[in-house]
């Protein structure tokens, strides 16, 4: 199930099980087939955002509790979904990651830790060693996610 | 006087060790009792052995490569190559509580060592036993696990040897011996201790209080570096000053303990300036010796980090370039993972590449859900081909695209049924033949074309070659 990503995984010690492409897949698309079904009368923004976050779910979902991201991801979503409920507006303020916010330029060349913990979910209770592993971590998953996402809208494109 | 010769022996082998090998060799001389002395307490080692189960990625590669360096180091075979590939091995464990918890795994695992009645074999592995109890206490373990381990080191008389290696060699076998008091021994260790005893016997309970400070001695000076070592030990969490005040208090204790005893002030003292000067000398002996020496075994790991010639032995210095080693080593995994960075040098513009990577890829995924969003409508038509594509992509180039034809004889959008109907078809054939398939769960049960792709998926996923069929038909697109 690792062909594609045994080689980024083989020169990497670093790399523990990575959740199977597969397995992201298999959540992924089963989210996205449920969103699709379930709100189809829901505005396109409102549509693209839960997709954005089934992403991240799948993702997060898929590694489990091993990652110290993976759990500060699936506990932010829980906690937006439950929020959603009450108050759909106070979920807009829990930020999921990759949400746009206000830029700054100046942080950036500041404080880059202080950035880095900011976008890895769960990153701002970690020392620099440990934000740098979740990191790893975080941006093969990403990039995994991503290719598959890419994968699905291509196949549905042509 | 046997000991002391074989002492004697022990101490040039230790040189000769230390000369050719990095500094560590000495440490794993001193490491070997621990090999001996860790069965004697399977409290201690029992709880550390739960940490040893948890401990981080690369602690399984350096348990083994600890134990056959650390039985190659016992069976005391004069080449150094032996010692060599422990030294390697040591070498090569970057974490040091790892390495504490495999070595207690390890020490676990070595009851059934029988050590040869010389006692040489019994080098300063107390002295890494107290620093691995010691970073199990400041990962939470017991402070009796470290009282255990420190007073089996404080046995150790106040013997002036001239090197260290001798002393803490002594203090080994006389930490053994004090063991037995403490816990059983096994039997294994009968034979080595009947001889020593005797003689240590009578040192024992005079030089208790001094074992007990000089333990606390051993902590702290250490032998080359090992005050560093412990320190840099206690600095696992990333607060360097956190760490040594907590290493601090934990000595804090044992002076307690030394000043119930007897001598305890008189021979603190002494042991305290023993200590001391013995520590220059090993900075001092070891900074000329390992001048070539600084490979990265000199600052690896927690106990095993020591100064190298012309740093500063601060213990501050010394558990910052572990940090900032540990944190070079993850940037280099970053290196590999993000794209383009390879030749990039400096970590400011590796960060700032690390952020725009992530930002990247944050923003893509949010580009591609708003794509997906758009297209979704017509998801429910493609689903199959999507699900196909990821398998076929996932499953890499095994499963051929075979047969195009029927694929390509589809119509290249899906927007009418028909196609659809010809999937569930095929689908609907290749049902019946799918057996054995583990679908974990459905959570489309409403809709039995997402069934289908599901179950498709996962028999895919279980039965790759009748998948294959299956891809045959619906891979057309999946390119």
């Amino acid at each position: 199930m690792e062909s594609k990503s045994s080689d980024e995984n083989c020169n990497n010690p670093n790399s523990e099980l990575h959740p199977s492409k597969l397995m992201m897949a298999s959540h992924f698309l089963r989210a996205l087939f449920r969103i699709q079904h379930t709100t189809t009368d829901s505005s396109f923004a409102g549509r693209s955002r839960k997709i954005r976050r089934a992403a991240y779910a799948s993702m997060a979902y898929s590694v489990g509790t091993k990652r110290s991201w993976s759990s500060a991801l699936l506990r932010k979503l829980r906690s937006r979904s439950r929020l959603r409920s009450p108050n759909p507006r106070r979920a807009k303020y829990a930020a999921l990651p990759g949400k746009p916010r206000v830029a700054r330029p100046q942080q950036r060349e500041m404080d880059q830790a202080q950035v880095l913990r900011e976008l890895v979910p769960g990153g701002t209770s970690m020392d620099d060693c440990r934000l740098l592993e979740e990191t790893t971590d975080f941006v093969r998953c990403l990039s995994t996610q991503v290719r598959l996402m890419q994968a699905v809208v291509d196949s549905v494109s042509i | 006087m046997n000991e002391n010769n074989k002492f004697g022996l022990e101490n040039s082998h230790g040189d000769h060790l230390s000369n050719h090998s990095s500094g560590v060799s000495a440490d794993w001389q001193f490491n070997t009792p621990a090999v001996s002395a860790a069965p004697p307490h399977p409290s201690t080692a029992a709880s550390l052995v739960p940490p040893l189960t948890s401990s981080p990625f690369l602690s399984a590669p350096m348990a083994e490569a600890f134990v056959p360096g650390l039985w190659n180091h016992r069976t005391m075979s004069v080449g150094g190559s032996n010692i060599q590939n422990s030294t390697s091995a040591i070498s090569s464990i970057p974490i040091g509580r790892s390495i504490a918890m495999s070595s207690e795994g390890m020490l676990l695992s070595a009851p059934p060592v029988i050590f040869p009645p010389s006692v040489p074999h019994f080098p300063a592995d107390l002295g890494f036993i107290e620093r691995a109890a010691r970073f199990s206490c400041l990962s939470g373990g017991s402070f009796m696990d470290m009282n255990l381990l420190r007073q089996s080191q404080s046995v150790a008389p106040a013997r002036k040897a001239s090197k260290v290696v001798m002393e803490t060699q002594v203090q080994n076998t006389e930490l053994s011996m004090t063991r037995d008091k403490v816990v059983s021994l096994p039997a294994a260790y009968g034979s080595i201790d009947q001889s020593q005893m005797d003689t240590q016997r009578d040192r024992r309970s005079s030089h208790i209080s001094n074992s007990e400070s000089q333990e606390t001695n051993f902590s702290e000076g250490g032998q080359e570096g090992n005050i560093d070592s412990s320190d840099v030990a206690g600095n696992s969490s990333p607060s360097d000053l956190g760490a040594n005040k907590r290493k601090r208090t934990i000595q804090d204790m044992e002076k307690d303990q030394v000043q119930r005893g007897p001598q305890s002030s008189s021979d603190a003292t002494k042991d305290n300036t023993e200590t001391k000067h013995k520590v220059e000398q090993n900075s001092s002996k070891h900074g000329a010796k390992n001048g070539k020496d600084n490979s990265e075994a000199a600052k690896e790991g927690y106990v095993h980090v020591r100064a190298r010639r012309g740093q500063a032995t601060n213990s501050h210095s010394l558990a910052e370039r572990v940090r900032r080693e540990k944190i070079s080593e993850r940037m280099k995994y970053l290196q590999e993972l993000v794209p383009g960075c390879s030749k990039v040098t400096g970590k400011a513009v590796m960060l700032d590449e690390i952020i725009n990577y992530v930002q990247s890829l944050q923003r893509q995924v949010e580009f591609l859900s708003m794509k997906l969003a758009a297209v979704n409508p017509q998801l429910d038509l493609s689903g199959e081909r999507l699900l196909a594509k990821n398998l076929r992509r996932s499953h890499g180039s095994p499963l051929s695209i075979a047969g195009f034809s029927q694929e390509m004889s589809y119509p290249q959008v899906y927007p009418t049924v028909n196609p659809s109907d010809t999937y569930r078809r095929t689908m609907n054939t290749r049902l019946p033949t799918m057996s054995g398939y583990k679908e974990p769960s459905m959570q489309m049960h409403n809709n039995p074309w997402n069934e289908e792709i599901v179950m498709q998926m996962d028999y895919d996923a279980n039965h790759p070659p009748n998948a294959q069929e299956i891809n045959r038909k619906l891979d057309g697109f999946a390119i």
